[in-house]
């Protein structure tokens, strides 16, 4: 009689349960399942990827799709929380069964999910690699630079290019990012023979207030400051500086900070903030490099992002490799397929996409420098060609 | 008969109701798809860390809003035995887990000795913010090199693993039932309702809270365990504060101190997002749900299920007063009629006794310049009932509250059986025999009359002990619950237990207040039997002369915080000044 | 290090600001609202959106953004007037929890996740005292936190409206018998508050982080500035504030102690609390 309740919860888990089950026949002529798990809702989201995905595989099906076969293209959010994450994966690949993951975009995904996706024999192209796991692990290959490659370009630009002296970092580390940093730290000193003034790994995520960090950079004598931060960060960093009335400070930020967003959040930008761009700069609307992407997500309604060309270029890249394969698409022969490609070269990015066989995946070296200076409120391109990092 | 059978099915059937249950659980985890049997371990997690904050919150009334930050701690813990390879292997590592997020919840609690309501409230959230960011800096052990938490053997599968967590929630609702209906339940329950009343009964209010605080925190910690083992690389996002507000508005909403509330909280935690998903809807609509509800059910006072349960009850509590009233309508008279004869035969054969129960001296209380009790000294014979009557604001209220310990600043000695009291709390002095009551309603109304019996005893009763005391004080059965019950029963039903102590001295504070004319003498009539029956000393305050008459063979008189003449009742109550002072008022009552 | 710790001063105001708002709400209408921050977001928030999307000029979606906050305030008010009349201040503020959520999640929905391009109204630095910034935030919420404190101050001791407000505080039954409209009243503390901290983030946001989740949670250090004051005392939880944002500050050009910073406020609480709370052995009501 005290637990009737249950009672009910376990009927309603196995209504759940049941409409779960159904459907999914797979076979001949129905359409290819593909999935991508996102982060969609919580403090901080990357949903432009798998809509720029779905607006590709949605192109692709109206022309036809693989010999009639359609793609259906499922994409989960997992609200940056690591039960969610691995909830999705089990859904897609579990339930759903997949064939690929294609242009996820997660805070955790890949470290969460990537010992499932080698049990399950399943690759995943994320289109925005962000955790060490996108780049560290044999069953993910992300279709961007990531964080830590762009960290040392991103330094390598401002010592080489830029010849500055006396640069700091400031890291801010959620997760096992430190020594992944510390190593893209280290290929810049190899590369150059210079090293960083300082490294403070204290800086906070999320903090409201970074005037503190700020400070004790300029007392030290920083001239630039390199950072890996989310973009709200970001702009506090900006700010606070700003607010020091330090304005002979070179920021040396990542991709992550490249949106229109933050360069109408920011007018006083120091000595000027350089981004090696992990793609062809977006905000460069006389290019034609970028005119198809532009195209389609304007015509879907997407904005114009780094993260929605990641979700383009990683569709793009998987629906060449599936059009290569001859008999069944299954998860087997997909696999297959992307072990065996050979690289893709594509203008909006720097070195061409490979999948392969390799234990790790971080093979994109190459950004195109683009800057922000005070008072124009808008990004702009910074060189001709992309920098690559020497091998 | 019947009690025995009620006993066994007290201990039967939540036990029954777990196996069930985890069989129940065998069937889903072999039934379900992969994804649900992932999903439902989450709902796993969640119920057994509502669990939790159903006894810091539901039973003992504090606001804890750093949950998930005992379940992060417990999470930690196990990722580090994971890393170090300690021995034991999870399920070890899992309880080690939880006794870790007790400890932190134990220290957490600390300041909850010395604060209450929503200063405790904002200590804990400032507690599972700072938490948050350093979990974010330093990161879980292992989560470096992703070294995954490795699952106990036998549960490696997502499968089994289910079947594995809805054991340990079994197994966690088992000792949640029986911590409830225990010493620590009423004592939480007790503490949430009232300090004063709690440490009046010799439990210590700081125990109670920080048993509450640290049982909780380790269901937190388990909860936080169980997510380590699911995921595997736990992450700080998993824990952060805005879910642990999230899960505190859950457990208001559905009333998490009943256990099926906490799993049906769990469910509901899950099955939002799954529903939210499956209509397409953005997850962040969830917490915003969860929002609105919360402020539904704080605005209304009542939770899910505790609305099923009243509706259940009232009908139940009808059946059982239908039933009383058919069985007192015979035996009644007989029973009253023993006890006006012993009361009768007690004062005479009490007054022999040697030695004085409570012996009082000098006893001074200041209120800034205001003297409530001025150098008063009186002596308890043995065996007695003392009357202490006086006008309004004479200090008869000031002077129990001295003699049972709430006014630490109080001069002068008071001797318990010639045992000096000296600055020893409330607490100890209830355990030491010093019993009182309350003039204001201090009987938690969460209990059921046999639970708060049992509880204010402090000693082994059995059934039919707290039966005869019930019906010699005309309560109503133990079985009824004391939510169900008018504030007069309730304070007899206080006497009735304070009684059943069996302590040395008994002060009692108006008791008969709210009772009716009737039931103030039969009330007065059972007291006479007490000293007796018991070997407890009473003192009692009253205002009503004639009870006071009837039932006390020593008076006392204060005014004005001075005691005006003490001695046998006829002397005092011919005493001029006695007359002079406070007759006058007492003709009108 | 005196930089470091006066960098964190401008902080510091508007930990002061929101503190003098929660000690006002907690000592007139018995409530610590846990919202108090979120709903100062959300009209910051708006005020955005409408400079941005909807093409209103700065001081305009300002204003709107700030009356908006004020009711939003005003309508938790209102559900604590009207439902929670009678019940304790823990079950009062508990109440606020659910908002507090509501707000961070909508803000979510309806603003996105990204931080929200704050024009900035004042910004640079103000001036220099030996080689040590202060940034014309700093003066600003700094200097808003004490004026507001004393206004408060002043309309509760030497005008009407702040007698009757006392007077319900203090003596609610007999306020209400004396025709003292208490609903209506309380609501209007809920708005004014609202206000006054809707108007501190939007001075602060500019220059800071400025997403939802972190905005809101500056009830954390507010709470913990409040508690100087017991939630009683204006003057106090204003030292409260400025003393909370001096010390992060300084202890964040520590790296040693940079783990700390984070227990800052909540160290701070607890110690406090305990000091201040050290003779309160017997809760006054149960």
């Amino acid at each position: 009689m005290k637990r009737h309740l249950i009672g009910t919860a376990v009927l309603t888990a196995a209504a759940l349960m049941l409409s779960g089950c159904a459907g999914d026949a797979t076979g001949e002529g129905s359409p290819i399942v593909v999935g991508s798990v996102n982060t969609k809702s919580g403090p901080a989201t990357f949903p432009e990827a798998s809509l720029a995905a779905a607006a590709v595989f949605d192109a692709y099906n109206k022309a036809g799709g693989l010999d009639g076969r359609t793609i259906d293209y499922r994409s989960l959010d997992d609200k940056g929380d690591p039960a969610s994450a691995s909830a999705a994966a089990r859904e897609l690949v579990g339930s759903d069964e997949a064939v690929a993951m294609v242009g996820s975009a997660s805070l955790i995904e890949c470290e969460i999910n990537a010992p499932y996706y080698e049990q399950e024999q399943i690759l995943s192209i994320p289109g925005v690699g962000v955790d060490t796991g996108c780049f560290d692990t044999p069953n993910i290959s992300p279709a961007n630079v990531g964080p830590f490659n762009d960290m040392t370009l991103t330094l390598y630009h401002g010592s080489e290019v830029l010849g500055l002296d006396d640069i700091c970092v400031l890291l801010e580390i959620a997760g096992s990012t430190r020594p992944t940093y510390q190593a893209a730290i280290d290929r810049w000193t190899e590369i150059t023979g210079k090293k960083p003034l300082y490294i403070d790994d204290t800086v906070p995520y999320g903090a409201s207030d970074y005037t503190p960090y700020i400070v004790k950079a300029k007392d030290a004598g920083c001239g630039a400051l390199a950072v890996n931060p989310v973009e709200p960060d970001a702009i506090g960093q900006v700010k606070a500086a700003a607010a020091q009335g330090w304005d002979d400070v070179t920021w040396l930020y990542l991709t992550s900070v490249y949106s229109e967003n933050f360069a109408a959040a920011v007018d006083d930008a120091g000595a000027g903030i350089y981004v090696p761009a992990e793609f062809y700069p977006f905000t460069d609307a006389e290019s034609d490099i970028n005119s198809e992407w532009r195209d389609l997500m304007n015509a879907s309604d997407i904005p114009l992002t780094s993260f929605s060309q990641g979700g383009f270029l990683a569709a793009k890249y998987f629906i060449e490799v599936l059009e290569g394969i001859d008999g069944d698409i299954t998860r087997e022969s997909v696999t297959k397929a992307l072990h065996d490609m050979k690289p893709i070269e594509n203008p909006m990015v720097g070195t061409p996409y490979v999948f392969g066989t390799a234990d790790t995946h971080a093979d994109n070296t190459a950004g195109w420098p683009i800057k922000l200076t005070s008072g124009t409120n808008a990004w702009e391109s910074d060189g001709e060609d992309w920098i690559v990092l020497p091998e | 008969m019947p009690r025995a059978d009620s006993r066994l099915v007290r201990t039967g059937l939540p036990v029954v109701v777990a196996i069930v249950g985890i069989l129940a659980g065998y069937l889903l985890s072999i039934g379900l798809s992969g994804y649900f049997v992932f999903l439902a371990v989450s709902a796993v997690t969640a119920a057994i860390a509502i669990l939790g904050l159903g006894i810091v919150t539901g039973s003992a009334g504090m606001i804890a809003l750093c949950q998930l930050t005992f379940a992060a701690v417990g999470a930690w813990v196990v990722s580090l035995l994971n890393v170090l390879e300690a021995p034991g292997g999870f399920v070890l590592w899992l309880l080690a887990g939880g006794a870790a997020a007790g400890g932190v919840g134990i220290l957490v609690g600390l300041p909850a000795l010395r604060l209450r309501g929503v200063n405790l409230a904002v200590v804990t959230l400032g507690f599972a913010a700072a938490a948050d960011v350093t979990l974010v800096q330093i990161q879980f052990p292992g989560s470096k090199d992703g070294v995954p938490v490795m699952r106990p053997e036998t549960f490696s599968s997502d499968r089994s693993y289910f079947f594995f967590s809805i054991i340990v929630l079994a197994v966690c609702g088992l000792v949640v039932y029986f911590l409830q209906r225990g010493r620590w339940g009423s004592s939480w329950k007790a503490v949430a309702f009232s300090e004063r009343g709690t440490a009046s009964v010799g439990q210590s209010v700081q125990a109670a809270k920080l048993t509450a605080f640290a049982v909780s925190a380790a269901l937190g910690g388990i909860s936080g365990g169980i997510i380590a083992g699911q995921v595997q690389l736990p992450f700080a996002s998993s824990f952060t504060p805005i879910q642990s507000l999230a899960l505190y508005v859950l457990a208001v909403m559905s009333g998490a101190y009943l256990i099926d509330m906490a799993i049906f909280g769990g469910f509901l935690w899950v099955l939002v997002p799954e529903l939210l998903k499956r209509w397409g809807i953005p997850q962040d609509w969830g917490f915003v749900i969860f929002g609105a509800l919360g402020v539904q059910a704080l605005t209304s006072g009542t939770n899910l299920g505790q609305g099923i349960r009243n509706m259940w009850w009232r009908r139940d509590d009808a059946r059982a007063a239908a039933a009383a009233r058919a069985r007192a309508s015979s035996p009644a008279p007989a029973s009253a009629s023993t006890a006006a004869t012993t009361s009768a035969a007690a004062p005479a054969s009490r007054s022999a006794a040697s030695g004085h129960a409570l012996s009082v001296e000098h006893l001074t209380v200041e209120f800034g310049a205001l003297k409530a009790l001025d150098n008063v000294s009186l002596d308890v014979p043995a065996g007695s009932i003392m009357g202490l009557i006086g006008p309004n604001g004479a200090g008869k209220s000031t002077f129990v509250d001295a003699i049972s310990g709430f006014l630490p600043n109080a001069g002068g000695t008071v001797r318990l059986d010639g045992v000096s009291l000296g600055r020893m709390s409330p607490t100890r002095r209830a355990r030491l025999g010093l019993r009182r009551t309350f003039q204001q309603d201090r009987v938690p109304p969460s209990l059921t009359i046999d639970a708060y019996v049992r509880f204010v005893a402090r000693r082994r009763v059995s059934s039919a002990e707290v039966a005869e005391v019930l019906e010699h004080f005309g309560c109503p059965p133990a079985r009824t619950r004391l939510a169900g019950v008018d504030v007069g029963t309730r304070r007899l039903v206080e006497v009735a237990a304070n009684v059943l102590a069996r302590p040395a001295v008994l002060l009692l504070d108006e008791p008969a207040a709210g009772l009716s004319r009737a039931e103030h003498l039969a009330l007065g009539e059972r007291l006479g039997t007490v000293p007796g029956r018991f070997g407890t000393t009473i003192v009692l305050i009253e205002h009503d002369l004639d009870l006071v008459r009837t039932v006390c063979s020593t008076l006392t008189v204060l005014d004005f915080g001075k005691v005006l003449a003490s001695g046998p009742q006829d002397e005092v109550l011919a005493d001029r000044a006695v007359i002079k002072a406070y007759m006058g008022e007492t003709e009108m009552l | 290090m005196l930089q470091g710790a006066l960098a964190g001063l401008a902080a510091g105001g508007l930990y002061a600001v929101l503190a003098v708002c929660l000690t006002l709400m907690s000592r007139l209408v018995r409530v610590v609202n846990f919202s108090q921050a979120a709903t100062g977001m959300f009209g910051g928030f708006v005020a955005v959106w409408l400079v941005e999307e909807a093409g209103l000029p700065i001081w305009l979606g300002s204003m709107l953004g700030v009356l908006l906050a004020g009711v939003l305030a005003a309508v938790i008010g209102w559900i604590a007037a009207t439902w929670l009349s009678e019940a304790d201040t823990t079950t009062r503020s508990a109440m606020t929890v659910g908002p507090l959520l509501m707000l961070i999640s909508l803000s979510f929905i309806l603003f996105g996740n990204k931080p929200q391009p704050f024009s900035p109204i004042i910004a640079g630095p103000a001036f220099e005292v030996g080689g040590v910034v202060i940034s014309q935030v700093t003066v600003a919420t700094v200097s808003l936190a004490i004026v507001v404190a004393v206004a408060m101050r002043l309309v509760l001791t030497r005008t009407a409206v702040g007698t009757m407000l006392r007077a319900l505080s203090e003596r609610p039954t007999t306020a209400e018998l004396l025709g003292i409209p208490s609903k209506p009243l309380s609501i209007a503390v809920w708005f004014v508050t609202g206000v006054i901290s809707a108007i501190a983030i939007v001075i602060v946001a500019p220059s800071q982080s400025n997403d939802a989740t972190s905005l809101s949670m500056l009830i954390v250090p507010a709470a913990a500035a409040a508690l100087l004051g017991g939630f009683r005392r204006l003057d106090l939880a204003v030292v409260g504030g400025l003393l909370l944002g001096l010390l992060s500050g300084l202890v964040a050009q520590i790296d040693e102690v940079s783990l700390i910073r984070n227990f800052l406020p909540f160290l701070f609480i607890v110690v406090l609390l305990l000091w201040t709370q050290r003779k309160e052995v017997w809760d006054a009501a149960r």
